[in-house]
């Protein structure tokens, strides 16, 4: 604290203290913001007042302009003048403003009935502690936390619906390449035991292919698992830039022909999702195309809240009976596309984490042709 | 303008703060910190029609207070008193419906409403599992996010309606 100006100490002799120090010692005291005081006057107006604390109070207006705690106590303090030993106790307020929350005060009202004014005492409210403040936000955070697990449940329901079609997976969908893979090792055990090699090479060569797609359809598993909860960086992604590089990154046969058009804005998003999303959503049209000379699309249309994507292909289309199931793991609509089928459960489930959305358009009247139909949204909302 | 005195209540962690600090700094936090006492807030609503500017004198009460804050000093005189509770937390909502009866038993003719607040953590197309309290006919009942900012102003303005109205 810094040392008054004015000699103020108090006496360590045991002399009295004069008035004029006591006044001295009480307007220091007020200065540095220990208390305030205001007289009011019969009709409540601000005559007067003293201490850094009350500043900003305006003298010669009702007191309750300057401090809006006060209105509606107007009769109570009006009242005071009837019981004279009582006073007006309104604790442990704090005014907040567009420029913060100011200190929080204790205010006291006195009738002085000597002086026939009011006298209003500001002083600051015992501050919390820190440490009172954090067990208290604990205690109730714990609370609140609790209760919120409750509102999850729906979203817990969801997942669990999940993870039960993932054991399904596993147990139908792997076990089929599994069983193939025990059946290709007998042949060529058997192959190898007669001496047929020719036969063994051909077993031992589907077997490693069978291998290679369950352990790709493994990493593949694990990817889908994992998105929903991969905390990204946002970055600036210039969009058209991105789907130029996945299209020329995807293999395709030399007839199709892939046209970009629409507005491809710069935005702050997450790259790695968005191009998981593209790439799959092109690699599957380039893949389910049945005719050389395919043609895909993809345009873009930008807007406030997000970037409209329509990738077309005018294959073979896809039943609207289907249209829902393509989005589950592992299904595809079988040829030879070499796919593990999750390539449109992932992209799904990506969309969805990130507040996209993802529809398809094909196979009306049995026509040719499929579209799908994506929104990103420009703001990420994933914490 | 003239001034008016309108309460904050309901449990801890509801979003009393949250709806306070979205109505009048307009912005909203994610991060809880609780009141431990009391903040006042003030709060133009502009005039319409008919109804003159009224200033709101918003007091955002601790959560902890439970019923004890219907014999407080800090509620002499109010108008009226916005009832808050968290659409996620049903014993919040009971916990409105109480309120609602201390209110009317402690000021008579005073108008409150209760704020359903949170609602952005509902499902789309989820209904709110609301106490039959606060089902009942005649009562005000507002859906809010202070997140969103979904019917906050709306509903301190026709607070503010009321209050004239009714001359409270
Ligand atoms: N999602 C969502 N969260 C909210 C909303 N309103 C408040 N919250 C959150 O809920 C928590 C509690 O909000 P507060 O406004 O501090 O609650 P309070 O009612 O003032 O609590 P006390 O001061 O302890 O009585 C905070 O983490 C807020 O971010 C809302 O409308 N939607
Ligand atoms: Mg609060």
């Amino acid at each position: 604290m810094p040392q008054p100006t004015s000699s103020i100490a108090a006496p360590s002799d045991g002399t009295a203290v004069d008035a004029a120090t006591i006044l001295a010692t009480g307007q220091h005291a007020a200065e540095l913001g220990l208390f305030g005081l205001v007289w009011l006057d019969t009709e409540l107006l601000a005559r007067s007042r003293f201490g850094t604390l009350v500043d900003f109070v305006e003298t010669g207006r009702p007191v309750t302009d300057s401090l809006p705690p006060l209105i509606g106590l107007e009769d109570d303090i009006q009242a005071l003048k009837e019981t004279p030993h009582r006073v007006l106790e309104l604790p442990a307020v704090a005014l907040v403003t567009s420029a913060g929350p100011a200190p929080r005060l204790n205010f006291t009202v006195f009738w002085i009935s000597t002086a026939e004014r009011f006298l209003l005492l500001v002083y600051r409210a015992s501050s919390r502690s820190d440490i009172e403040v954090e067990l208290t936000r604990q205690v109730r955070g714990r609370l609140i936390a609790e209760a919120e697990v409750q509102a999850k449940s729906r979203e817990l329901t969801r997942a669990n619906a999940e993870l039960e079609q993932f054991a399904s997976i596993i147990s139908h969908d792997l076990k089929a390449p599994l069983r193939a893979l025990r059946y290709l090792t007998d042949e060529a055990v058997e192959a190898v035991v007669n001496g047929a090699s020719d036969d063994a090479g051909r077993l031992l060569g589907e077997m490693r292919h069978q291998a290679w797609r369950m352990s790709r359809m493994m990493s593949s598993l694990l990817e889908y698992a994992s998105t929903g909860r991969k905390s990204d960086m946002l970055t600036m992604v210039d969009t058209h830039a991105l789907i130029q590089a996945v299209v020329t990154s995807l293999p395709k046969p030399p007839g199709m022909s892939i046209e970009i058009a629409g507005s491809w804005p710069k935005i702050e998003t997450l790259e790695a999702p968005l191009d998981l999303v593209l790439r799959n959503l092109i690699d599957n049209a380039i893949k389910h195309q049945d005719r050389l000379d395919g043609t895909i699309r993809i345009e873009a249309v930008d807007t406030v809240t997000q970037l409209a994507v329509s990738i077309s292909d005018d294959g073979p289309g896809i039943p609207p009976a289907a249209h829902e199931s393509i989005f589950l793991p592992f299904r595809t609509l079988g040829g030879p596309t070499g796919g593990t089928g999750m390539g449109l459960a992932l992209v799904r489930r990506t969309l969805e984490t990130l507040g996209g959305r993802i529809q398809v358009v094909s196979g009306r009247d049995g026509s040719r042709g499929t579209t799908f139909l994506l929104t990103w949204p420009r703001t990420i909302s994933q914490s | 303008m003239i001034a008016r005195k309108i309460m904050l209540l309901g449990e801890i962690g509801v979003g009393k703060s949250s709806i306070a600090k979205r109505l009048v700094l307009d912005h909203f936090e994610f991060d809880y910190k609780p009141t431990i006492g009391v903040d006042v807030y003030q709060y133009d609503v502009p005039d319409d029609a008919g109804r003159p500017g009224m200033r709101l004198i918003v007091w955002d009460t601790d959560g902890n207070f439970g019923d004890a804050i219907f014999r407080h000093v800090y509620m002499r005189q109010a108008s009226a008193a916005m009832i808050v509770g968290d659409v996620t937390r049903r014993g919040t909502l009971e916990a409105m419906a109480k309120l609602g009866e201390g209110f009317l038993d402690a000021f008579p003719g005073r108008h409150f409403t209760y704020l359903v607040n949170k609602f952005d953590l509902l499902a789309e197309g989820q209904l709110p599992d609301l106490p039959e309290p606060l089902t009942r006919k005649g009562i005000s009942l507002v859906r809010t996010s202070a997140l969103t900012g979904d019917n906050v102003r709306e509903a301190f303005r026709a607070a503010a309606d009321i209050i004239h109205r009714r001359a409270l």
